[in-house]
């Protein structure tokens, strides 16, 4: 007798997705993870149309991640033109980078994942449950998203940064404003850490995450992707390191590196010696022991120390821009050729890679999007599989609130990772 | 006052629009009171697709199987369906190749394997099923989704803006790309309600709210081509996120 444990769709994450848990004679035989996301097909949209037009398309792939998107594919062309834009473009860049993570981790953990610690349906019981704590997540949230709609001059899909520059730079009083709610938000990040410290699932033993991440912060001048195993390789190089394969369950590609499983994300970030702050630096040092060795199930504290780091690091960059003398010109001369350009960035959920190659009149001939959620997706299936192997003969109910609350450990953004 | 229930649902789409609502960081414990989230998957667990809705709130173009089976059980079980954002309403960004055969799109990006998968020309939810109201943009303003929220808890909707972007920039005074810097700004003939948040910062109109209602759109490719514009990217900008404009239409 063969029976399916059906969770669908998966709730509080981003996207479309199932997990279909099979039984042979009651006992656990294997597990599905469905990205059923409607696939939009980016990379194929993406070719005939003139370079200029790539960065607000490709910007649509996902809401939650559009900001870092925009400026993944900003630092693939100008690396194919040969564009090197000054340092105020760049800390603009870097800051509406930081918005999106602080709103994207406040969302993730605040909206989508407090309510397990409650037993709650979602975000709107905890606005009678814990109103606190919403608040606090929401003030946060909302700090992200200022920085993102000034900087971006919309909170999705951001308009104003241009291949070779910006459409207009911040004002001072506009950074003066930024500060201001910063500042304000900086004690709200450090306060909740503590909450995503306790343990949220099953304990079940899955195995020491591969970690992989973008070692240097953003910019167009290479860059690298470092390994758990103490390996890395130049960002360009990429293709001959992961493997993308399709599964006929999936519309999103499976990611191998190596022959390995990659996890990618805050956990992994953190566990390769991202750069932080000194008030993030002081909350990792009191809960490092939790970030490393267990697997994904730290990842929300992982995310919270990073929003902690990020709110520090817009704040440094606020700063910086304050001290920066004015710029006239923000916007370099971009002259399309024949080329080739990649770039990869640490999105909130992990890294993303875009890869553009043009002709001579600056027409996009061929693209590959590789987003964090694809790279996750097989470490995901396996611990799944684990998590449901350990967890047998549980009542279903329950192991479905387990397995759920694993997908969202990994958090997940499934229309990124089916685009 | 009596607490509407209502399904939020995406189909084939970004998120966006159910983001901008959870973007409403000030309003949303308020929202969380008065409102029923009966089938909201991505903000809330145990959605419930077989209650009866007041409002269905949908996101996204139709493009899959899975989306038309969605959409058509929200609209037998909700007395409202409102389309919002611009692939519920033009088909947006997924369906700007649409003139391209679908198959060879789908072989682009799964090579073979594309063959097993279910998936058409991305298409509005009107093709489909009848809509009683629609909130544009991409993703659609924070206030106008507020807007059409309180106006469900009075038993009626908002009037949005039925006027071209322009309108919205020359009242900002901003200096206009197309006449005075010969940017081939798409405002003329796109929907406003965004107080023209591109034009406003130098950055030209990219028509991503839609075609406005008598949109001039003949007179909009005319001066552009005589700016030296060619018809071949004129048209290509405007698919963008909607593939079926009418290049003829004169207000």
């Amino acid at each position: 007798m063969s029976s399916v444990l059906k969770i669908s769709p998966l709730t509080r994450v981003e996207g479309h997705g199932t997990v279909h848990v099979h039984f042979a004679d009651g006992r656990f035989d294997r597990v599905e993870l469905a990205f059923v996301e409607a696939p939009r097909l980016f990379e194929a949209l993406l070719v005939g149309k003139r370079f200029d037009e790539l960065p607000e398309i490709i910007c649509r792939i996902c809401s939650i991640c559009s900001s870092v998107h925009r400026v993944t594919s900003l630092y693939a062309i100008e690396q194919a033109f040969g564009v090197e834009v000054n340092q105020q473009t760049e800390l603009h860049r870097e800051l509406i980078v930081n918005g999106g993570q602080i709103e994207s981790h406040a969302l993730h953990l605040f909206c989508l994942v407090l309510p397990d610690y409650y037993g709650l349906r979602g975000f709107a019981d905890l606005a009678t449950v814990a109103p606190g704590l919403l608040q606090a997540g929401l003030r946060l949230k909302a700090a992200g998203n200022l920085i993102q709609e000034m900087v971006g001059g919309r909170l999705i899909h951001p308009a104003n940064l241009l291949i070779g520059g910006l459409g207009k730079p911040l004002t001072t009083a506009g950074l003066h404003r930024l500060r201001s709610a910063l500042q304000e938000v900086l004690p709200v990040a450090a306060d909740a850490i503590e909450q995503f410290a306790s343990p949220l699932l099953a304990e079940v033993s899955l195995p020491f995450p591969s970690f992989m991440a973008v070692a240097n912060r953003p910019s167009h001048s290479g860059g690298e992707i470092v390994c758990g195993n103490g390996s890395s390789f130049p960002i360009v190089d990429y293709r001959n390191r992961l493997t993308e394969t399709i599964v006929p369950h999936s519309h999103a590609k499976q990611c191998t590196v190596s022959g390995e499983s990659p996890t990618v994300g805050a956990l992994a970030r953190l566990n390769l010696g991202a750069r932080l702050g000194p008030v993030a630096i002081a909350s990792l040092n009191r809960h490092g022991q939790k970030l490393v060795g267990d697997g994904i199930t730290a990842n929300s504290l992982a995310q919270a120390v990073e929003l902690l780091a990020a709110v520090e690091r817009a704040l440094e960059i606020v700063e910086l821009l304050l001290a920066a003398p004015p710029t006239d010109c923000m916007q370099v001369a971009v002259t399309p050729c024949q080329g080739t350009g990649t770039a990869a960035m640490e999105a909130p959920r992990g890294t993303l890679i875009h890869h553009f190659a043009f002709d001579s009149r600056g027409i996009c001939t061929a693209t590959d999007i590789i987003t964090p959620t694809a790279i996750n997706q097989r470490a995901m299936e396996r611990d799944l599989g684990l998590m449901a192997r350990s967890l047998e003969g549980v009542d279903r109910q329950e192991l479905a609130r387990q397995l759920e609350m694993l997908v969202r450990a990994y958090d997940p953004c499934i229309s990124c990772a089916v685009h | 006052m009596i607490r509407p229930q209502l399904a939020i649902a995406g189909l084939t789409a970004c998120f966006g629009c159910q983001l901008t609502l959870l973007n409403c960081e000030a309003e949303l414990p308020d929202i969380a009171d008065r409102f029923n989230f009966t089938y909201f998957p991505m903000g809330m667990s145990s959605p419930d697709i077989t209650a009866d809705f007041d409002a269905a709130l949908v996101e996204g173009a139709v493009s899959t199987p899975c989306d038309l089976e969605t959409l058509v059980t929200l609209r037998n079980r909700s007395r409202l369906l409102i389309a919002i954002g611009t692939c519920a309403i033009f088909g947006g960004v997924a369906a700007m190749c649409n003139e391209e055969p679908r198959s060879r799109l789908l072989r682009t990006v799964y090579g073979p394997a594309a063959d097993g998968l279910a998936s058409f020309n991305p298409a509005p939810l009107e093709r489909f099923v009848t809509v009683d109201f629609a909130v544009t943009g991409c993703p659609p303003e924070r206030g106008e989704l507020l807007a059409t929220l309180a106006a469900l808890l009075r038993g009626t909707f908002p009037a949005l803006p039925a006027y071209p972007v322009c309108l919205e920039c020359r009242s900002r005074e901003n200096a206009c790309l197309l006449i005075e810097r010969n940017e081939p700004c798409l405002g003329p003939v796109t929907r406003a309600g965004c107080n023209a948040r591109c034009p406003a910062m130098a950055v030209h109109c990219e028509g991503c709210r839609g075609p406005v209602a008598e949109a001039n759109v003949a007179a909009e490719l005319e001066l552009l081509i005589a700016k030296g514009v060619s018809r071949e990217e004129l048209v290509r900008r405007l698919r963008r996120f909607c593939p079926e404009w009418d290049y003829e239409q004169r207000a």
